[in-house]
């Protein structure tokens, strides 16, 4: 099985063959670029990525009936594919080491930047060999489907999910949408923001019946009273509140918890009692000791919201303990999501929890932090992503096929060094 | 069941999974297979009284993760020293479960550090977990291609340990490929997208497209020299994506970065 190819362009193809064709390729590419910027991924658009990604089949189709010939074999044969991942993989590279930007256009006049380098993922050399790739591995799939044997079932799972996933998501790029949707606490919204700042009216629209947010009992820190900053200046030191440990040690200071409220409200002569209710906020009576002069302080602090002050122990004229802001440890949308000719559907969102409506994915993405439980709205992220049934379908295949991988490794036991 | 009682159910279990990883090397693999589950087991029983402790299952702090971190790594670490008979990983995960249950043990004010909601997923674990896993196979691999290439260069390769070499790519390579579909699956449910080049996204496409290099030549059983040489690069990679992406010019504002 002598591969190696005599002269070039003489057949069987090798590497020298493939580098001539990648090289040619991406050369093409920054051509491209050059002339036209960018490469324009709303031309995908539906129905054109529908129209190529049949194409794309039927090249596959056709192309088959030459499996025989050695141009077949070469573009699906593994120098053609090494010489492609070697591609791909210098152009991750650059994008890799240099700082990306989001923008279509060159963001200034150098090199780099006329070249694509800073947008990478809109570059036309990547576009260009990412194609090349899905039609390579492809035409290989075709011909091993050909020859279909049962036992080579990983190589099955592995190169099919992974061509579906390329192959979807590459065209699927320009059919997604997403937009950020501002709701206010008992209004109806479907109006959503680009990432564009355009205002574009949905085909979803959210009601939000309630905001509401759980935290984290939150941590002590000694701070400047004049300047605000926490202490020791150059290493701050924080303790966090935790309901088996009421004793802990702060930036030279003993702290005793005495009593932790999560939900309390200010009584009139400055103790806290708990309340369930919106405005509450985690308050703490401790006492702090000193521990080289045995100075002690006891008293409640509290870190307070737009509803009620914080409130701070003074130990000095110069520091006092305050109680940080408490850290979200879940927020939650109650919505009602209404979509034309479906029922209403209630859904509670969280960080991690989105709400499958159809093709659109509502997430859970911000809230005023200011106010935190007390916030009156409530941003939620929509996205559209019709293709993503068959990027699953991939990676459930690809995940299956890395378990065999796992399992048996590399099967060839008759391999030759 | 609380934190309190953690110390008398890890410092057992650290004691079965020490012994086993050393005994493997000494005494019969029966031994210490049976002393590796006995560890697991005893974490379970802690994991599982844990959670009914708490009323809610144990995710929401480093601590939490870093249990199961010690719970996958010594049984997925078991099945697979099983399966293979690699000694060696099966020391390894015992050794990384115990650092871990050490620093459970010794910084007790890290290990209530509570997550914030992006990361209370259940796909963090089993995706830090795999790739733990996955960059022990790719380190053992880099050590066995030197040993190859030392030998190549006395004009011997060794047909067992291309063998060697290959499997443990190849299992390396799985782990690495599910913990980056685990990582596409949570970055949907929890950003909006599967895939966005993140910098540390980029650098684990990076390193995977330097082992499937790797995967791919060594099948056309020539020029061994290069295809070799592969895997010190490959590993080289997987370092700057484990390690160096955060230093990187080009990782300002990513997700990895907490
Ligand atoms: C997740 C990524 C991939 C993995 C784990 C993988 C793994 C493998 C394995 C284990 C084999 C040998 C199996 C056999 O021949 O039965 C193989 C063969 C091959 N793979 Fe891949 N591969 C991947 C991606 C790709 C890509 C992206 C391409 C092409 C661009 C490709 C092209 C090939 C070719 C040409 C062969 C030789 C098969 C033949 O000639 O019949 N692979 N791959």
């Amino acid at each position: 099985m002598n591969q190696r190819s005599g002269r070039f362009w003489q057949y069987p193809w090798c590497y020298k063959e493939s580098v001539a064709v990648v090289s040619g390729i991406i050369v093409v590419g920054f051509i491209l670029q050059i002339t036209t910027m960018a490469f324009d991924f709303s031309l995908l658009k539906y129905p054109v990525n529908l129209i190529l990604g049949f194409l794309v089949l039927l090249f596959l189709f056709i192309f088959s009936f030459w499996r025989n010939r050695d141009f077949y074999k070469w573009f699906s044969g593994i120098s053609f594919s090494v010489t492609l991942i070697t591609a791909l993989l210098l152009l991750a590279l650059i994008m890799g080491l240099t700082p990306q930007t989001d923008s279509h256009l060159p963001s200034n006049a150098s090199l780099h930047s006329i070249l694509g380098f800073d947008r990478m993922v809109s570059s036309w050399p990547l576009v260009l060999i990412y194609f090349l790739t899905i039609l390579s591995l492809g035409a290989l799939i075709v011909r091993r489907i050909i020859a279909f044997q049962i036992k080579d079932y990983t190589f099955y799972l592995i190169h099919i999910g992974l061509w579906l996933i390329l192959f979807a998501s590459g065209l699927g790029a320009a059919d997604r949408e997403r937009y950020l949707m501002r709701v206010y606490e008992g209004e109806v919204e479907w109006r959503g923001l680009t990432d564009k700042n355009e205002i574009k009216e949905l085909p979803v629209a959210i009601e939000l019946n309630d905001f509401y947010m759980e935290v984290y009992p939150p941590s002590l820190a000694i701070i400047d009273r004049n300047t605000g900053i926490i202490q020791p200046e150059n290493k701050p030191e924080f303790f966090a509140i935790d309901a088996q440990r009421p004793e802990g040690k702060l930036a030279g200071w003993t702290i005793l918890f005495e009593k932790y409220i999560h939900q309390a409200v200010r009584n009139s002569d400055s103790s806290y009692h708990e309340v369930h209710m919106p405005g509450s906020s985690p308050a703490a009576k401790i006492t702090a000791i000193n521990s080289i002069t045995a100075a002690e302080y006891s008293g409640w602090v509290c870190s307070g919201n737009v509803a009620q002050l914080y409130m701070t122990l003074n130990l000095d004229t110069n520091y006092c303990i305050a109680m940080m802001r408490p850290e979200p440890k879940r927020f939650v949308s109650d919505i009602h999501v209404y979509r034309k000719d479906k029922e209403v559907e209630h859904a509670l969102l969280e960080v991690n929890k989105p709400y499958r409506a159809g093709a659109w994915i509502i997430y859970q993405h911000s809230y005023d932090e200011v106010a935190g439980n007390l916030s009156n709205y409530s941003e939620m992220e929509l996205v559209y992503d019709p293709w993503l049934p068959f990027v699953y379908t991939g990676i459930f295949l690809l995940a299956a096929g890395a378990l065999c991988l796992i399992w048996a490794g590399n099967k060839r036991k008759e391999a030759r060094i | 069941m609380t934190w309190d009682s953690f110390l008398w159910f890890a410092v057992p279990a650290m004691i079965c999974w020490l012994s086993a990883g050393i005994l493997i090397y000494l005494t019969s693999v029966k031994i210490s297979y049976l002393l590796m589950l006995t560890g697991i087991l005893i974490f379970t029983v802690f994991i599982a009284g844990l959670w009914i402790g708490q009323g809610r299952p144990p995710l929401r702090t480093l601590g939490e993760t870093r249990l199961w971190y010690s719970f996958f790594l010594t049984t997925v670490g078991f099945i697979t020293c099983k399966h293979w008979k690699y000694k060696w990983l099966l020391s390894y995960s015992a050794m990384i479960a115990i650092i871990f249950t050490c620093i459970n043990i010794f910084k007790p004010e890290i290990h209530s550090k509570n997550l914030m909601p992006a990361l209370q997923s259940y796909w963090f674990v089993p995706h830090v977990t795999v790739y733990i896993l996955s960059y022990a196979l790719f380190a053992a691999a880099t050590i066995a291609s030197f040993i190859q290439l030392s030998k190549l260069g006395k004009g011997n390769s060794n047909a067992q340990l291309y063998r060697l070499i290959d499997n443990l790519v190849y299992t390396g390579f799985g782990f690495l490929m599910l913990g980056m579909l685990i990582g596409c699956i949570w970055a949907k449910e929890a950003w909006g997208h599967y895939w966005s080049w993140d910098p540390k996204e980029t650098w684990a496409f990076i390193t995977a497209a330097a082992y499937l290099i790797y995967i791919h030549k060594r099948r056309q059983e020539k020029d061994f020299l290069i295809t070799l040489w592969i895997l010190p690069f490959a590993f080289l990679l997987l370092l700057i994506t484990w390690i160096g992406v955060n230093y990187l010019p080009s990782a300002q504002g990513s997700v990895h970065v907490y």
